[in-house]
């Protein structure tokens, strides 16, 4: 479920954070639908169980889980804004845009593609 | 909890430990780091009870661990030189450890007996080095000890078992709340496996934070001025570290990834990024000027 790549530079309970938001944008694991307990999680990954309590609390503060006690962590669907992660993402692509200028594209022309990928 | 207090052991003049003051709470995951030589062994030896310290304390608990049979049979261990008997099979040394550890599981032994794959009947001293560590693990594991003591346990075993070992330590942790002290030098697998982590030099614990402490207080930024302006002196940022490669400054900063970005960006650069840094990493800034060590080695 949960894939770990010890070349990437980013700590692991952020890519455990990050695989989960990934699966429940996606929509591959659904409202209400149960996490995989810390202890198997820990288990499987062979990674210590407080990396993956670390990555929970973050999803949850997030708004992307909820938990409840002596039962485990649930999806919450998508209820809270993540502002911050909008703003990651509109940083991005403005640095896309710059590098796409540089590469000789018009304003109008990379408008263009955004109306068109908008519908 | 594991708490060891000043603790001090001279061989022959040579202080090998010079006050090591460390602690592990309980369920914690602690790796212990260090140089060669810095005196991980010699503590691991003080935690276990088999040396005895010439000053402070090495305490479980509350309790002191020397000469202490109450103590010790809380603890199961993997030291570096893990010792059986001449001709004892793994069978015999089951019994052996089943007479030392009151909460020993035979039931545990037989479950684990699919994890490791190598028969009861065969004598040790026969096995591999590989399977020997193998099976110091299987009896470790098996004795359901509240503390586990590790001495470079996983060298010496392939990938898979690596794993496999691991998965069972964390498996005990997070259902037992077993606490775990390991010292290795593989950093990368640290990384995924410990809590804590304590970095010892010239027989003293130089630094003890949380993993999450150190990932979120130190980072590694790349920054480019604009040309041809002076390059600012960055008041209030805390930098360990700085190279230069062409104009890109390559910047160790103790400060957490977000608010080092901000204030770098103060200064108006053309690129600023941050980096997380590895344990590797941090273990080397630590020690310091490792660096310029190796620059003179190689002049």
């Amino acid at each position: 479920m949960i894939e770990l790549n010890y070349r990437d530079s980013r700590p692991i309970y952020e890519q455990i954070e990050d695989g989960f938001k990934k699966l429940i944008i996606g929509n591959v694991l659904k409202k209400d639908e149960k996490l995989p307990s810390v202890r198997l999680l820990a288990t499987k990954l062979s990674i210590n169980p407080n990396t993956i309590q670390r990555a929970y609390n973050e999803l949850e503060s997030k708004g992307y889980l909820y938990s409840v006690p002596g039962k485990g962590s649930f999806v919450n669907g998508i209820t809270k804004v993540d502002e911050e992660k909008i703003k990651e993402l509109i940083d991005e692509i403005l640095e896309k845009i710059k590098e796409l200028k540089y590469l000789g594209m018009t304003d109008k022309e990379i408008v263009k593609i955004l109306t068109e990928e908008m519908g | 909890m594991i708490e060891v207090n000043n603790l001090v052991k001279t061989f022959d003049g040579f202080r090998a430990l010079d006050g090591v003051t460390l602690k592990v709470e309980n369920g914690s995951v602690y790796g212990l780091m260090g140089p060669n030589g810095a005196g991980k062994s010699t503590l691991i030896r003080h935690l276990l009870g088999v040396y005895r310290q010439d000053e402070g304390d090495v305490v479980y608990d509350g309790e002191k661990v020397w000469e202490n049979v109450a103590v010790k049979s809380r603890i199961a261990s993997i030291p570096d030189d893990w010792f059986y008997f001449g001709q004892a099979t793994v069978k015999d040394m089951c019994d052996i450890y089943k007479g030392m550890y009151k909460t020993f599981s035979i039931e545990r032994f037989k479950a684990l007996k699919d994890a490791f794959n190598i028969e009861e009947n065969k004598t040790i001293k026969y096995l591999s080095k590989g399977m020997q560590k193998q099976v110091a693990f299987w009896l470790a594991l098996s004795t359901m000890s509240d503390y586990l003591i590790l001495d470079e346990p996983v060298d010496g075993l392939d990938p898979v078992m690596r794993r496999r070992v691991w998965s069972l330590i964390m498996d005990d942790v997070s259902s037992r709340g077993t606490t775990v002290l390991v010292s290795s030098h593989n950093l990368r697998e640290l990384e995924d496996v410990c809590d804590h982590v304590g970095i010892m030099n010239h027989g003293k614990v130089v630094l003890e934070r949380s993993l999450s402490e150190l990932q979120d207080n130190m980072v590694k930024l790349q920054v480019v001025f604009k040309e041809g302006e002076e390059e600012p002196t960055m008041d209030g940022i805390e930098v360990l570290h700085d190279s230069l490669t062409g104009r890109v400054h390559t910047m160790i900063v103790r400060m957490c990834p977000e608010s080092a970005v901000k204030a770098v960006k103060k200064y108006d650069p053309m690129l600023v990024e941050a980096i997380p840094l590895t344990l590797e990493e941090i273990f080397v800034y630590e020690m310091g000027g490792l660096e310029n060590e190796i620059k003179n080695i190689l002049v």
